[in-house]
């Protein structure tokens, strides 16, 4: 009997434009978008030069001994370089008289050009070294620079001597986003039946209402944890710690489920629910952002009942967690889902 | 004596402090048609709610073939049908596919949705999308639905309002046919000719309460007047209507006089419609 109407709701699904168009655009993009992203980490940080004085000590030896940076003729040339190309970090331009000015212990004005987004902690790292140089140029009238605290800064989870290569974080990324479409998918289907009146004919005949309610949240497991599934096979990832990594699948499409029936509880049509779901939508978001961007991590974010499921994906499919290491977070979002199911469950048995 | 296939017992209900249904009691037999009358808002959707397990009764009780609506709920369900008074199908899918669905659900077994489709006149366009149904075919959908489960009961709720009259008598000749074939049918209504032509018994709804209950020939012989309109032709060549009421004891008298010394042109007889009685009971009509 739940089998017809999972089968019925399946297929409302796949007649719905949107969501059809929604789900397969997600289900093909996203394993494309996975494959284009460099499976490599790029650990080398690319610097511009511009040194005025081409008879230099400085200049002759970056000539002399390639690394990785560039000595470019003009500044403006750096300039745009930095600005178009991506390849640079920094750019730092010098001045003719740099030498002779530090040797005279007159002020030296520096300029450090630093690419859009270049995260504060490199920032830091260069004007250390930009410390160094000036120091190995004049102990003496620049030793005041050289007071620096030495810090070391480790975001979320330390990556020292194993780096995660960007298609590696976009993986629990992925996998969040494409079962996100499942809370306004389920809530507009449960909605619509209730709203339309079908939910009533179902229940004042055949079935029984908690009947219906299995029905609609087995159809919203079976959809994400579909999803789910093939994503994870497309991306190779299943072999991960199988069942660990199945068992926070089903516990995260089940969260979905509650919060698809959260989000109906609280619509009154279609136009309601897709408003509702993408309130909730857009904070189970953010917590999937924290992998890409580590410095986004805080204790708040734990709220959010999502972060459980990305932070046990991260761990499990990035570092090899294991059940040890994510129980807390399995339980978590089992309790997040059953609060959600059993909220938005009661809250629509009082529109019948 | 035969057990009622409806018997409701000081029944009422409320929205708040609106009392919708008050203390209401009456009996319905097996294969009877019975139609409940009233203005929108009399509390006519409201009685089938509660006797179809949608509603539970607050005061007094029901039991639909013997079986009591609110202990025995489901039992009840699986044995009645139901037409809703607004429209609630599955529009992204087929007529074929709606019924499909409630008969799995319902485990007919060997079930004929495309004969049942022929029956309400929707053979040829079972594959399109509800969606794309006019309101009558909606309607006769709802009907065909009703009947899936070749229910012992129907509750029909307004199953005709705003429709056009070929899908009127589709609907009517559908109930004549559950009918005869013994199926008990409650009818809201609020369609004083409908429920004249279609039901054995007629009750009147007003503010919750039931007013009058009987067959629609004794109401009207009760309430209602019935009357001979004729026309006479006067000296100058002109005409006059004149009105004799009949069941009086001058009646016949009155007839004898009239024909004896006037030139007739037209007779027609009168006699009061439900509307009327309606009325006349309650001060006001049936569309307020």
């Amino acid at each position: 009997m739940i089998g017809t109407l999972v089968v019925k709701d399946i297929k409302l699904f796949v007649r719905n434009r949107f969501f059809l168009i929604v789900t397969a655009l997600g289900l093909v993009l996203y394993p494309i978008i996975y494959f284009l992203i460099p499976d490599q980490v790029d650990e080398s940080l690319g610097m511009a030069f511009y040194i005025e004085d081409r008879e230099s000590a400085l200049y002759q030896r970056l000539t002399d001994e390639p690394g990785d940076y560039v000595l470019f003729d003009t500044e403006a040339e750096m300039l745009t370089a930095l600005q178009e190309t991506g390849d640079y970090f920094v750019g730092l331009s010098l001045p003719a008289d740099l030498s002779a000015a530090a040797a005279r212990g007159e002020a030296v004005e520096l300029n450090a050009y630093y690419a859009p987004g270049v995260p504060a902690e490199a920032r830091q790292i260069f004007h250390d070294v930009l410390v160094l140089f000036a120091n190995a140029v004049n102990p003496e009238t620049l030793a005041n620079l050289t007071r620096f605290n030495e810090t070391e800064f480790v975001l979320g989870n330390d990556l020292m001597g194993a780096p995660l290569s960007l298609r590696d974080r976009f993986v629990p990324l992925f996998l969040v986003f494409i079962v996100m479409i499942e809370i306004f998918g389920l809530a507009t289907l449960l909605n619509r039946d209730v709203e339309n009146g079908t939910a009533r004919a179902l229940i004042t005949g055949p079935l029984r209402l908690h009947q219906f309610f299995a029905g609609k949240a087995l159809m919203g497991l079976i959809l994400a944890f579909g999803q789910l599934l093939f994503l994870s096979a497309v991306m190779g990832v299943l072999g991960v710690s199988t069942l660990l990594l199945l068992t926070t699948l089903l516990l995260g499409s089940f969260l979905m489920v509650g919060t698809g029936f959260f989000v109906a509880a609280l619509a009154k049509d279609n136009t309601s629910a897709m408003a509702w779901a993408i309130v909730f939508i857009i904070p189970m978001v953010i917590p999937s952002m924290t992998v890409l961007l580590p410095g986004l991590s805080t204790g708040w974010m734990e709220i959010i009942p999502s972060y459980y499921f990305v932070d046990s994906l991260h761990r499990i499919l990035n570092f090899g967690a294991g059940w040890a290491d994510v129980s807390r977070n399995l339980a978590m979002l089992l309790i997040g889902g059953a609060a959600t199911l059993a909220i938005g469950t009661t809250a629509i048995r009082r529109k019948f | 004596m035969a057990q009622p296939a409806i018997e409701v017992k000081d029944l009422s209900y409320s929205y708040g402090d609106i009392l919708a249904v008050d203390d209401i009691s009456f009996d319905v037999a097996e294969g009877e048609v019975i139609g409940f009358l009233g203005p929108n808002g009399a509390g006519k959707s409201t009685v089938v709610k509660v006797l179809t397990g949608q509603l539970t009764p607050q005061k007094g009780s029901a039991s639909l073939m013997g079986m009591d609506i609110v202990k025995e709920r489901k039992q009840v369900q699986q044995e009645i049908g139901i037409s809703f008074e607004s429209t609630n199908l599955y529009e992204q899918m087929s007529a074929v596919e709606n019924l499909d669905l409630f008969a799995k659900l319902y485990k007919v077994s060997d079930f004929d949705a495309m004969g049942l489709l022929e029956k309400v006149g929707l053979g040829g366009r079972e594959k399109e999308h509800v969606a794309s149904y006019s309101k009558g075919m909606k309607q006769r959908l709802m009907m065909a639905r009703a009947l899936v489960s070749d229910p012992r009961m129907l509750f029909l709720d307004e199953p005709t309002d705003g429709l056009d009259p070929v899908s009127t008598e589709t609907i009517h000749a559908l109930i004549r046919n559950a009918t005869k074939e013994g199926t008990t049918v409650f009818l809201t209504t609020h369609d004083m000719v409908e429920a004249d032509k279609l039901s054995d018994r007629v009750a009147f709804l007003n503010q919750g309460r039931i007013v009058a209950l009987d067959t629609p020939a004794r109401l009207k012989q009760r309430f209602g007047m019935r009357a001979l309109k004729v026309e006479v032709e006067l000296p100058d060549g002109g005409a006059e209507e004149r009105e004799i009421t009949l069941d009086e004891d001058q009646t016949p008298q009155a007839v004898f006089d009239l024909f004896k010394n006037e030139r007739i042109l037209t007779v027609h007889s009168e006699e009061a419609t439900l509307e009327d009685i309606f009325f006349d009971i309650t001060g006001r009509g049936l569309q307020g």
